[in-house]
């Protein structure tokens, strides 16, 4: 029978043709998985567990402290933190460090306008792109050097990924008794009125600035906003309590914890306070 | 059995025999199962001949994700995932769990901190794995499912951090999930739901850490395994990608006289064509 000369094969038939030739190959050329593949992976494997022994052992013998307080920090940290308090709200919301990059996303945009983008946009998008790369990239060429569009692309998202993470690891951390401190520097610059005074200082010692900004003090984190001239705004002191006893309650969506458990007193005494605040001039 | 030309030794008979007592179950389980045969395919198949070590970090994370399972397993005879108060000291039932396994239990440290930072160790190998794949372009044709299935392994991976990061049930545990539950609660639509899920109600309460302690050591551990099982099955099927670079197996080769135009292989795609008009004529 006379060879028929086919049209141009199709992406499908030549990516079917390749497999074959790789299975044929491996077959004909290959190597068994045992021992070969094996040894490596059994070395590797080793390796691995021998790591993760060497960390738990310096986290918890760097950490041990001369009077065993569980909460002395090691090398890798402190092996128990203080046990969970809802009361006490002077907290830093850290969460574990692969975290970080989407724990500073966060600061990249801010409330209320795109703090969206920052918790589930970018994410998302990120994510749907991820699982969708073999459909994206559909040529065969599997070659690093032939493949710059890939290799840019890759090496872009580790520098982003890698320098959120880093950014997110030493961002800002304002302690209260920090940023106690700075309640005098706060009182004169705002020229705050005495009867703001007691909220300036809860404000500083409530854990507040562990996300907000406040006259150039504070963490700014998660997207939360600057309150250096939130009374200039004129909400209201029952709005400002309303909204700390249930933010999402006064702002649909918002990630900030309630403080209901301060009590109406220092609720009052916060609210007269963040009225008071008209920016520094 | 052999069969001998003279009358076999003492020793031979009892060779034999012993022989014959250790393949017995194993035959009877190949007969019944078919799991001898399967285990012989798995590990006498072949991968490419020149695999780098950077094909290792598959099996290290696996290896990883075991430490987890077996740490876990441990921990869960310990801990208590219990908010309530202790009468005698006042302080939370799971923290207090956490501080008994960490500072009183035999090797109790050594169990959990291998969990804690068996935990990292595991993101860490999924993301070089992730990076390796993409390098070598081992996401394409016909392995484009296991790249997802991948995918998801990752992300239950990230998921499994989440819950598990409450359960100590210290300050940093406890507010950092007051704001990460408050952080999915902005999403769109299921946003608000999804974070009354994750709370088991409007407000963070012990309730929310059975929930993450059921999430963390069943629910999400079991799809995890699940979809290991298809990663590994896929990657047996569909076999070993050889490096891009291959001069190899699955690669380029010298023709047959050492000296001519090198066959294309699978690193080296065929242009457009070539193929077909290379072996047109045999058919």
């Amino acid at each position: 029978m006379a060879a028929v000369q086919k049209e141009k094969p199709t992406r499908v038939e030549e990516q079917r043709a390749e497999f074959a030739q790789y299975k044929a190959d491996v077959k004909k050329r290959g190597k068994p998985f045992y021992p070969y593949a094996m040894f490596h992976d059994t070395i590797m494997s080793l390796v691995v567990v021998v790591v993760i022994i060497a960390l738990a052992a310096i986290w918890k013998w760097s950490s041990y402290g001369p009077h065993h307080d569980p909460t002395q920090s090691g090398l890798l940290g402190p092996s128990m933190g203080a046990p969970a308090d809802p009361g006490t709200t002077s907290f830093v919301p850290r969460p574990d460090w692969y975290f970080y990059f989407l724990f500073y996303l966060l600061r990249i945009f801010k409330w209320p306008e795109s703090v969206f983008l920052g918790t589930i946009g970018v994410p998302t998008i990120c994510l749907v792109l991820l699982i969708l790369l073999p459909f994206l990239d559909r040529r065969r060429e599997r070659r690093p050097s032939a493949r710059p569009v890939a290799m840019v692309a890759g090496v872009l998202t580790i520098l982003s990924m890698g320098v959120l993470t880093y950014k997110g690891a030493t961002a800002n951390e304002a302690l209260a008794s920090e940023v106690k401190a700075d309640v005098p520097h706060w009182i004169a610059v705002e020229n705050l009125p005495p009867e703001a005074h007691p909220g300036a200082e809860l404000f500083a010692t409530s854990g507040c600035t562990a996300c907000h900004t406040y006259a150039g003090a504070g963490g700014s984190n998660l997207g939360a906003p600057d309150l250096t001239d939130i009374g200039s705004r004129n909400l209201g002191i029952q709005f400002q309590i309303n909204h700390l006893k249930c933010p999402s309650c006064v702002n649909p969506g918002s990630p900030m914890p309630k403080f209901a458990s301060l009590g109406e007193e220092r609720l009052h005494q916060l609210a007269v306070f963040l009225e008071a605040s008209k920016g520094t001039h | 059995m052999t069969t001998y030309k003279r009358k076999p030794t003492k020793a031979e008979v009892r060779r034999e025999r012993l022989e014959e007592v250790v393949l017995y179950p194993l035959d009877w389980l190949e007969e019944r199962s078919g799991l001898i045969g399967g285990i012989r395919y798995f590990l006498f198949r072949n991968v490419p001949s020149d695999i780098n070590w950077m094909q290792t970090l598959g099996s290290a994370a696996l290896t990883a994700f075991l430490v987890q399972a077996i740490t876990g397993v441990i921990l869960a005879m310990y801990y208590t995932p219990s908010a309530a108060t202790d009468p005698h000291t006042g302080q939370p039932v799971a923290w207090e769990s956490i501080d008994n396994i960490t500072n009183h239990l035999t090797m109790g440290w050594l169990v959990r901190g291998m969990h804690k930072w068996g935990a990292s160790v595991f993101i860490i190998l999924m993301f070089l794995h992730m990076g390796r794949v993409f390098l070598f372009g081992a996401y394409k044709y016909p392995r484009e499912l296991n790249w997802i299935v991948g995918v998801l392994i990752l992300v239950m991976g990230l998921m499994e951090g989440f819950t598990g990061y409450l359960l100590p049930w210290d300050q940093t545990a406890y507010w950092a999930s007051v704001v990460g539950i408050n952080l999915n609660g902005t999403a769109p639509f299921l946003g608000p739901w999804l974070a009354q899920f994750l709370r088991s109600g409007q407000e963070i309460s012990g309730e929310t850490l059975t929930r993450f302690y059921s999430l963390h050591m069943l629910l999400i551990p079991g799809a995890i395994i699940g979809l290991i099982t298809l990663h590994l099955y896929l990657v047996i099927r569909l076999g070993v990608t050889s490096p891009p670079w291959s001069k190899e197996a699955a690669g380029i080769e010298p023709s047959e006289n050492g000296s001519g135009p090198l066959r294309p292989g699978l690193t080296r795609p065929v242009p457009r064509g070539a193929a077909a008009q290379a072996d047109g004529g045999s058919k």
